[in-house]
C-alpha cells in the first residue's frame, strides 16, 4: 500500500509535467493538424535558458522573486522562439502536402536540439536547486515541496487555460479555426494570429514544463527533449489529439502509469509498456479516450 | 530528364562496380555504408513513399535482421550466407504480424505507433531477452562470408556482397513499379477511397507493402552484421528510423532521389569531418529549406508512362 501511495505521488508530479507538455502537441494538431516535432526540443531549449538566466543574468539568487523571473523571461523567450518556428518552419509549408510539413518538423527538432548541444555542450547540466529541500513523511509516503509545487502549479495552469479557451473570444476563435480553417476566416477570424497564438501558449506552457523537469530531475541534457516530447505526445494520443482537457487526462493517467511501472515491475522497460499500452489503446479506441471520429483529409 | 535517367543509371552500376578498388579501406567502408543504408532507404521507400503509410520505424526491421544473422551465427554456427532467408522472412512476417492490426489507423498516429514498435524492440534488445541478444554491448566476433567453404574476409567481398544486395533491390524496384502491385499501390496511396471503388483490396496491399519493405531491410540487416561482424543495439535506434524517413521524403520517393538522399546524410558528413558536430544542425535546416522549396522532394517520382493522347484531353498529366 505505501507503494502504491508514493507512486501515486510521484505519478502526479510527473503526469502533471507530461500534460503541461502534451498541451503543446494538442493545440497545434487541433489547429494545424501538424505534429509539431520540435516541441519536446523547445521544452528541452526552456531549461537550459533558465539555466543561463539564472546564472548569468540574476547572479544565482534563489529568492522568490527570482524563481517567478525565471519562469517568466524563459516562457518569454520560449514564445519568442516557438513563434519563429511557426514563421520560418511551418507557415510557407501550409498549402504543401502533409508529409512535408513533418519532415519540416523533424528538421526544425534537429535545428534547435543540436542548436542546444552547440550552445551549452553536450555534457549532461545541472539545473539549480531553486525550490528548498522539503519534505513531509506521511506514514511512509513522502511528498517532497518540489512535488506539491509542480502539481498545483501545473493544475492551475490547465485550469486557466481550459477556462481561456472554453470561455473568452479568443478561445472560441481557436476552437473554430480547429474545426474549419476556411469557415473561421469567412467568419472574420484572423486565422494566423490564431496560430501565432497557439503557438505562444504551447511554448510557454513547454517552457514551464521544461523548468519543472528540471527542477525535479536536476540533470538536463540537450537530447532530452525526444524522451519527454514523445511521452507527452503519447499523453495527448492517449487523451484525444486535437482535445485539450483529452492532452490534461492523458498526461495525468500516463504519468501513473509509468510510476507503477516503475513501482511494480522495473523502470528498465517504462518505454516498452508505454507503446504497448498506446497500441492497444489505439487499436481498441483510434481516436483516444476523449477524442471524436475524425476523417481523414487526404 | 529521360535521356539522364536511361544514361545515367548504367553509368551509376558500372561506376559502383568498379569504384572500391579506387578507395582505400576508410572509404571502402563508406561506400559499404552507403550501399547498405541505400537498400534501407529504398525498403523504407516501398513503405512510406510507394504505399504511402506514415512509418518511422523502419530501423526495427533492419535491426532484426541484423540481429537473427548475429543470433544465428554466433549461437548456432550458421554461415552468414545461410542466414539469408531467416533474416528476410523473419522480419516481412513480423510486418505482416505488426502492421495487420494497426493498418487502418489515420496517418499520424500510425507514425507514433510504429515510433512505438521501433523503441519496444530496442528495449527488448538492451534488456537482453531470452539471454541471447547480448544486451547494450550487442553480439560481437561474427563470421566472415564464406562461399563454397573458402572464407572472404576482405572488405572487398562485403562491398559486393551489398552491391548484389542493392542490386537484387533495384531490380524489385523496377518490377513493382510496372505491375499490378505496383500500381494497386500507387492508387491506394493517390486516393483510397477510389482506390477502394475499383475493386482493389487495399489492406491486402498495405499489408504486402509493409511485409516486402521489411523483408528487404532485414536483408540490408544481415549485410550490416558481416560488415562490422557485429551489432549492437544503439545502431537501430529510432533516430536511424528518422533519418531513412527524412531521406525518402526529401530524395521525393524516387531511385535518384533516395541515393541522393543517402549520400547527403550518410556519406557527406564523412567528406566534411570538422563539421562532424555541425552536422545534424546543418541538416535540419537543409530538411526544412528543401521541404519549403521542393514540398515533393528533390527529385519526385513520376509514375508509370501515360500515353501522349491522354495527357493532351487532360490537364491532369502525370
Amino acid at each position: 500500500m505505501d507503494i502504491f501511495l508514493q507512486q501515486l505521488a510521484n505519478g502526479l508530479t510527473i503526469g502533471s509535467m507530461f500534460a503541461l507538455v502534451a498541451l503543446g502537441y494538442t493545440m497545434v494538431y487541433g489547429v494545424m493538424k501538424l505534429i509539431n516535432f520540435a516541441h519536446g526540443d523547445m521544452v528541452a531549449a526552456s531549461a537550459f535558458v533558465g539555466l543561463t538566466i539564472y546564472t548569468q543574468v540574476l547572479g544565482q539568487a534563489t529568492s522568490l522573486i527570482a524563481v517567478i523571473a525565471i519562469f517568466l523571461l524563459s516562457a518569454m523567450v520560449m514564445a519568442c522562439v516557438g513563434i519563429l518556428l511557426e514563421r520560418l518552419a511551418y507557415r510557407p509549408l501550409r498549402e504543401a502536402p502533409r508529409l512535408s510539413a513533418v519532415v519540416s518538423a523533424l528538421g526544425a527538432s534537429l535545428v534547435i536540439q543540436n542548436g542546444i548541444m552547440l550552445i551549452w555542450g553536450p555534457q549532461m547540466r545541472i539545473f539549480p536547486e531553486l525550490v528548498p529541500q522539503v519534505y513531509w513523511d506521511l506514514g511512509g509516503v513522502v511528498i517532497s515541496l518540489i512535488q506539491v509545487l509542480i502539481l498545483v502549479f501545473s493544475l492551475v495552469l490547465m485550469i486557466a487555460l481550459y477556462l481561456f479557451v472554453e470561455k473568452t473570444r479568443m478561445g472560441a476563435a481557436i476552437r473554430a479555426s480547429a474545426i474549419d480553417q476556411d469557415a473561421a476566416r469567412l467568419m472574420g477570424i484572423n486565422v494566423n494570429s490564431v496560430i501565432a497564438l497557439i503557438f505562444i501558449i504551447g511554448s510557454s506552457l513547454g517552457a514551464v514544463g521544461g523548468l519543472f523537469i528540471g527542477l525535479y530531475y536536476r540533470g538536463i541534457t540537450f537530447n532530452m527533449g525526444w524522451q519527454y516530447g514523445l511521452y507527452a505526445f503519447i499523453a495527448a494520443i492517449l487523451g484525444g489529439i486535437g482535445n485539450i482537457p483529452g492532452a490534461m487526462l492523458g498526461g495525468m493517467l500516463l504519468g501513473l502509469f509509468q510510476a507503477f511501472i516503475a513501482g511494480y515491475i522495473s523502470s528498465t522497460w517504462a518505454d516498452a509498456f508505454t507503446f504497448i499500452l498506446l497500441i492497444l489503446i489505439l487499436i481498441v479506441r483510434p481516436t483516444g479516450l476523449l477524442g471524436e471520429r475524425v476523417a481523414e483529409k487526404v | 530528364m529521360k535521356n539522364l535517367a536511361r544514361l545515367g543509371f548504367p553509368a551509376f552500376l558500372i561506376i559502383m562496380a568498379v569504384l572500391p578498388n579506387m578507395l582505400n579501406s576508410r572509404w571502402q567502408a563508406v561506400a559499404i555504408t552507403f550501399l547498405i543504408f541505400t537498400v534501407v532507404a529504398l525498403s523504407q521507400d516501398i513503405i512510406l513513399g510507394k504505399a504511402g503509410m506514415f512509418n518511422m520505424g523502419q530501423a526495427l526491421f533492419f535491426g532484426m535482421g541484423a540481429y537473427i544473422t548475429a543470433i544465428l551465427n554466433s549461437q548456432y554456427g550458421w554461415p552468414i550466407l545461410v542466414t539469408i532467408p531467416v533474416a528476410i522472412i523473419l522480419p516481412a512476417l513480423f510486418g505482416v504480424l505488426l502492421s495487420g492490426p494497426i493498418i487502418h489507423l489515420r496517418g499520424d498516429y500510425l507514425l507514433v505507433v510504429t515510433i512505438g514498435f521501433n523503441i519496444v524492440f530496442v528495449q527488448v534488445v538492451q534488456n537482453n531477452l531470452g539471454g541471447i541478444t547480448g544486451g547494450p554491448n550487442g553480439i560481437f566476433g561474427l563470421d566472415s562470408i564464406s562461399i563454397f567453404g573458402k572464407q572472404l574476409t576482405d572488405q572487398l567481398s562485403v562491398y559486393y556482397f551489398a552491391f548484389v544486395v542493392l542490386l537484387i533491390t533495384l531490380g524489385i524496384m523496377r518490377n513493382l513499379e510496372k505491375s499490378k502491385v505496383g500500381r494497386a499501390l500507387h492508387y491506394l496511396r493517390e486516393d483510397q477511397l477510389a482506390a477502394e471503388s475499383i475493386g482493389i483490396n487495399t489492406r491486402i496491399y498495405k499489408i504486402f507493402a509493409f511485409a516486402l519493405g521489411a523483408g528487404i531491410a532485414g536483408l540490408a540487416g544481415t549485410v550490416f552484421a558481416a560488415q562490422y561482424s557485429a551489432v549492437s543495439p544503439e545502431a537501430f535506434e529510432f533516430i536511424q528510423s528518422v533519418l531513412f524517413f527524412s531521406i525518402v521524403l526529401v530524395g521525393g520517393s524516387s531511385i535518384p532521389g533516395v541515393l541522393l538522399g543517402v549520400f547527403v546524410m550518410f556519406v557527406l558528413p564523412e567528406i566534411f569531418r570538422e563539421f562532424a558536430t555541425w552536422r545534424f544542425f546543418i541538416f535540419g535546416f537543409a530538411m526544412i529549406l528543401a521541404m519549403i522549396l521542393r514540398p515533393r522532394g528533390i527529385w519526385p517520382a513520376t509514375f508509370g508512362k501515360i500515353p501522349k493522347f491522354l495527357i493532351k484531353e487532360s490537364n491532369h498529366g502525370a
